[in-house]
């Protein structure tokens, strides 16, 4: 696990998101919240919609504007009434002017074999 | 058939009786199961069948890019049983209120109008009737058209065996082209009804601002109808902002212009022109009405800055439109998720 340059402080403009590539190939959002950065996946936990375009950031909130799930960006806590999963990230840090993510692998959404829908236990209790 | 429902919330039984598919079974029966468009287009009902023989009514449903086949998945709003299942649903499912369940309804069609070259409005009447909500929908099917389309209602009432529908002409849209090229009127339609969670809610007590493209201004004139009828404008203000083309595109002026007389002052319907300036800055026939130039979210974020007080927002239109306008509803009026209402149908 090391610690990557993804872009510099100045590529992502407060409020917004850009999608970046590390290690020939990682997707990575840097998210800009005003008073700090955010690195995450770059799709929403929910139906996969690219959060680079799809995303909004206001007052420390990212809000995907598909479905109006939301984070609080400073704390990573879900925020509203609409959201129902946790988003992931990468831990983050802003020096010498660059953005660093501490990346060991791709973080990715269990959207496939480890869906929610394969927990036989979950589903049982009444 | 014995359907048992796993969910998010414990187990959940009902008794289908094969009438329609498990999405509307559920929802009739007071199960609270998750959809937005509950006809096929948005992958919300995804489901996966444990156990028992269920079959897809529409093979080619666009929501079903959102399902892994191999695993089972289906759609509910798509799903017929032939027997005992179960059904597995990746979401919380909580009883609905007994006051707000769908029902099947038999309806013919009558006061077809085409409204322009491409929007027709027509309206129904049922066999009883409906108690819904302003900025509900129904889904309805003919028997010449496979699947079911979701409208929503143009009028409200709050209980009425009449309801009103537009619907604008889409490229090989079957059911637009059943609409547009035969004489419907007389025609029978099912409807389910009423469904939807866009809703307009007196008893929250917050001024309103509708964005909509098109026929999407259906949804926000029943709230128009419901918030004039009542007394609400007489303490709260609303907003309306109409998303059309051209002049020529324009439709229910007379309409609106008549709630806007009804409100004494307390409500604001605009026309956007997004491809040509407006001949004068109100309409030449009814002057009640405001014209203005651009797409529907900018002049809507242009009207409104700063007046975003105890807000709740409606929107309602093509997908482009709404994007644009639930982005100025959460960065520029600030509004939370549950102040937003839309039809998540994209």
């Amino acid at each position: 696990m090391s610690w990557k340059k993804v872009c510099k402080a100045t590529d992502v403009a407060p409020n917004t998101l850009k999608k970046f590539w590390i290690d020939g190939g990682i997707p990575i959002v840097i998210a800009n919240y005003g008073s700090g950065f955010a690195a995450i996946p770059p799709m929403c936990p929910h139906m996969e919609e690219p959060l680079e375009i799809s995303g909004v950031i206001s007052n420390c909130v990212l809000t995907c504007t598909k479905h109006l799930w939301a984070w609080n960006l400073a704390t990573l806590e879900q925020h509203g009434t609409e959201t129902e999963k946790d988003i992931k990230s990468y831990q983050c840090k802003e020096e010498n002017g660059d953005i660093l993510a501490l990346v060991e692998e791709e973080i990715v959404y269990e959207f496939d074999d480890e869906d929610d829908m394969d927990d036989d236990s979950f589903f049982a209790k009444s | 058939m014995k359907v048992t429902i796993q969910s998010k919330t414990g187990i959940a039984e009902f008794e289908a009786d094969g009438s329609s598919n498990l999405l509307y079974e559920g929802l009739k029966r007071g199960l609270g199961l998750p959809y937005e468009c509950a006809t096929g287009t948005c992958g919300t009902c995804r489901a996966r069948v444990m156990d028992g023989n269920v079959s897809l009514a529409w093979d080619d449903a666009p929501g079903l890019a959102y399902v892994k086949r191999a695993k089972n998945e289906v759609l509910l709003c798509q799903a017929h049983v032939h027997g005992d299942c179960v059904v597995r649903v990746p979401a919380k499912v909580e009883p609905l209120p007994e006051a707000a369940l769908p029902a099947d309804f038999t309806g013919r069609i009558d006061a077809v109008r085409r409204l322009t070259h491409d929007v027709i409005h027509f309206e129904v009447q049922l066999d009883r009737a409906m108690s819904f909500a302003a900025g509900q929908f129904a889904a309805l099917s003919c028997e010449d058209v496979t699947g079911a389309r979701a409208y929503s209602m143009v009028n409200h009432a709050n209980s009425t065996d009449r309801l009103a529908f537009v619907v604008k002409r889409k490229l090989g849209g079957k059911f637009s082209d059943w609409l547009f090229e035969t004489d419907v009127n007389g025609r029978t339609l099912k409807l389910l009804g009423p469904l939807g969670r866009a809703t307009f809610r007196p008893e929250e007590g917050k001024n309103f601002v509708c964005i909509a493209g098109g026929s999407g201004v259906a949804g926000m004139m029943a709230i128009a109808q419901h918030a004039t009828r009542n007394g609400y404008l007489d303490t709260h203000t609303g907003h309306i902002f109409f998303g059309v083309r051209t002049m020529e595109d324009c439709f229910y002026t007379a309409e609106f212009a008549d709630q806007v007389k009804k409100a004494k002052g307390n409500l604001e319907v605009t026309i956007a022109l997004s491809n040509e300036e407006p001949p004068q800055p109100t309409h030449p026939d009814h002057p009640e009405i405001n014209l203005a130039s651009g797409f529907v979210h900018e002049v809507a974020a242009r009207q409104m800055a700063g007046r975003y007080d105890n807000m709740v927002g409606f929107v309602a239109g093509p997908p482009p439109m709404v994007d644009g306008a639930l982005r100025m509803l959460i960065m520029e009026a600030r509004l939370p998720a549950e102040f937003i209402r839309y039809d998540k149908f994209g």
